[in-house]
């Protein structure tokens, strides 16, 4: 459940007036209180301690708070759904919950939840029990969890986003190569011509180029993807301290790595070629500047 | 010759460089542009989204987007109240559900379901037939629905509709009740996709019976038009002490620091990195350019070219390069926001009407400034390596080589 931001300073007020300054102790037997867990954040937020009762209400102004001990702390599920939110949460046994917020007496709300999960013994099964189940119990929404992405989904969005970005990337980085390129040619122009002079081929300059071009585009790839590794880290402490979330943001996968060399050293060595064939394919004399 | 004919000189002596140069700033511009359009833009749009509905207030329970799960209770009484401030000119009460349409052809689908008591503005826009009449319960109930579940269940004005409502999020086993179509209208806030209807509040209560039947979801209020939002949130504070009311500014505020803050910090990191690469690429052509010409800048400065001329070429040649690029990444900026708009409103509950990308003229005045300060910057090391050209021992060293 999670506890609207209003409640907090009730919870607050409520907490320390109920702990003073460290756990109660009980001098005679007491009915045993119920236990909650509470997200690290929200503990944090408070200032709580495990073994504190605290108390909580379902309803903002207070109205029906009840007793709870603090059983422990814990993070919750990173959900990139939730990133913007404030974990203030807790836990609760379900029966705990249900009298905690019931709003009237009927019986039904008393058996009444938002969800069931349910684990298969085979998970391969899943399909056809979701089906078995919709058909069993009509009016109740069954899905697997592990459904297939579909185009519609956040994720498979961001990831057309962030590819359509990296697309523009890689373009504007070409032509920045290119241009490197060409103008480095340019500064050889007459180095190029003293090999042609001294008998070597134009297949054989261009196979020298295309070696020295595969060796930095190896070595600039390669620095690229030591590069984002470190920032990862960076980007995601980062992130993590922003949203308060144990979610991680960047993540340079061996596929990723890959793909990103795959992508930069046929483009560093396509560069270099192109750029030197503008050169070469001049006569020896116009290399010279004769 | 004046120092911008003989920038432009260098500039186009060897045009493919300078094609591929101009290529290169005007792919970088165009994102860096894109990014700058994208830092507001959600806000910006969302904004208007808000503001064309015509009420400058919202009031919740405790939160500000309001859900199902958190109602307004004795929701005739605030009405009444906040109706009755003078700060006010109007207040609406809404109320969200869920419904099951069935239709006559055995289809049953799953709507958004609306209940207004009193006139909502411009919540909707009638595209066919009438909007909901004023004494809808004395005629009858009927109910307005949107374009994509009257193409979904064939729907015209004056069509017949059986809703079966849920107001609770519990579901509910109701009878299904039958509603006439009144008109068909696109919802301010509608979502691709989505299927929606809106009813009077007293019909949707008839349609859903929930257990709570005073409780409403949120107020649209109008403040006074010599009042102001900000005035009347206090009035409205002052005398409900319980509730939430803020105005647009304030939600689209919020938004900005919680929702939308991903693609703020993602358009901050993408600038960010692509005016360092902006850097790079002018610096690098300029210096490369320049280291080519020394005994060229040598010998200008020998035949009594002052210092300051060289400087003005450079810094010419050095606008030219990130001007034309610049000028160039506007259109191409425009054409790439167009496409990635389209990408990111694909996302699902995003409002049909929302964009990420808006043109704003404050954005197009920070790009260019971001793009001269940058080519400023990486002109700075090539000029500081020709205005401090040893000339003698350039020229030296160019003859001997």
């Amino acid at each position: 459940m999670v506890l609207p931001r209003a409640w907090i300073p009730l919870l607050a007020l409520v907490s320390s007036l109920a702990v003073g300054s460290g756990p109660v102790v009980a001098a005679e037997p007491m009915p045993e209180v119920p236990r909650v867990l509470l997200s690290r954040q929200l503990v944090e937020a408070q200032g709580l301690s495990v073994g504190q009762i605290v108390q909580l209400a379902a309803d903002p102004a207070g109205v029906g708070a009840r007793s709870y001990r603090i059983a422990g702390v814990y993070e919750p599920l990173p959900d990139p759904f939730r990133l913007t939110a404030v974990r203030l949460e807790a836990r609760f046994h379900l029966p705990d919950l249900i009298g905690l917020t019931r709003a009237s007496d009927d019986p039904l709300e008393a058996e009444s939840v938002t969800r069931v999960n349910v684990a298969l013994d085979d998970p391969d099964d899943a399909q056809a029990f979701a089906r078995d189940l919709t058909s069993r119990l009509p009016g109740l929404t069954v899905q697997t969890t592990s459904r297939p992405l579909s185009g519609s989904n956040l994720f498979v969005i961001l990831d057309r986003f962030h590819a359509a970005i990296a697309t523009v990337t890689i373009l504007g980085s070409t032509a920045f190569l290119l241009a490197l390129m060409v103008m480095r040619s340019e500064e050889r122009r007459e180095t190029a011509g003293i090999l042609r002079l001294i008998g070597l081929s134009r297949p054989r300059i261009l196979l020298e180029v295309f070696v020295e071009a595969l060796l930095v585009a190896l070595a600039g790839a390669l620095i690229g993807v030591l590069i984002a590794a470190v920032v990862q880290g960076l980007f995601n402490r980062f992130f993590q301290w922003r949203y308060d979330t144990a979610l991680v943001f960047v993540r340079v996968t061996p596929g990723i790595a890959l793909r990103c060399v795959a992508i930069a050293v046929p483009l560093g060595v396509l560069a270099g070629v192109v750029s030197s064939w503008t050169l070469l394919r001049r006569n020896i004399m116009s290399l010279l500047r004769r | 010759m004046s120092s911008l004919s003989f920038a432009w000189r260098s500039f186009t002596r060897q045009p493919a460089r300078a094609a591929l140069g101009v290529a290169g700033i005007a792919i970088v511009g165009a994102l860096l542009f894109d990014m700058l359009l994208l830092s507001q833009g959600l806000a910006v749009s969302f904004r208007d989204l808000l503001e064309g509905v015509g009420f400058d207030i919202r009031v919740t329970a405790d939160r500000f987007v309001p859900s199902r799960a958190s109602m307004i209770r004795n929701g005739t009484e605030v009405l009444t109240r906040l109706r009755a401030l003078p700060e006010i000119e109007d207040a609406v009460a809404v109320r969200f559900g869920r419904a099951e349409a069935l239709h006559s052809g055995g289809a049953h689908v799953l709507v958004n379901f609306m209940g207004v008591d009193g006139a909502a503005r411009n919540t909707w826009t009638v595209v066919e037939g009438a909007d909901l009449p004023i004494d809808s319960d004395a005629a009858g109930p009927a109910v307005l629905v949107n374009r994509t579940l009257a193409r979904r269940l064939n729907l015209s004005a004056g069509d017949s509709l059986r809703l079966r409502g849920s107001c609770d999020p519990r579901r509910s086993a109701m009878p299904a009740i039958d509603f006439q179509v009144s008109g068909i209208v696109d919802f301010r806030f509608e979502a691709a996709g989505e299927y929606a209807t809106v009813t009077t509040l007293s019909n949707l209560l008839r349609a859903c019976s929930p257990t709570d039947r005073d409780a409403v979801t949120m107020f649209l209020v109008a403040s006074g038009p010599d009042v102001g939002p900000d005035a009347a949130v206090r009035a409205i504070s002052g005398v409900l002490p319980g509730l939430n009311p803020f105005t647009n500014q304030q939600f689209v505020d919020r938004l900005q620091t919680a929702e939308f803050s991903y693609f703020r910090q993602i358009s901050f990191a993408l600038a960010t990195i692509t005016l360092f690469f902006a850097f790079l690429l002018i610096a690098t052509l300029l210096t490369v350019s320049v280291n080519q010409r020394l005994g060229e800048v040598a010998t200008l400065r020998a035949l009594g070219f002052r210092r300051k001329r060289v400087v003005a070429d450079l810094l010419w040649e050095s606008a030219l390069l990130v001007g034309s690029g610049g000028l160039l990444a506007l259109p191409l900026g425009a054409a790439l926001a167009f496409y990635l708009d389209g990408i990111l409103r694909q996302m699902p509950g995003i409002p049909v009407d929302l964009h990420f990308f808006v043109f704003q003229g404050r954005a197009t005045i920070v790009y260019a400034m971001l793009l001269a300060g940058t080519g400023l910057l990486a002109a700075s090391y090539p000029v500081y390596l020709a205005a401090r050209l040893p000339i003698a021992a350039t020229l030296r060293r160019e003859f001997t080589s």
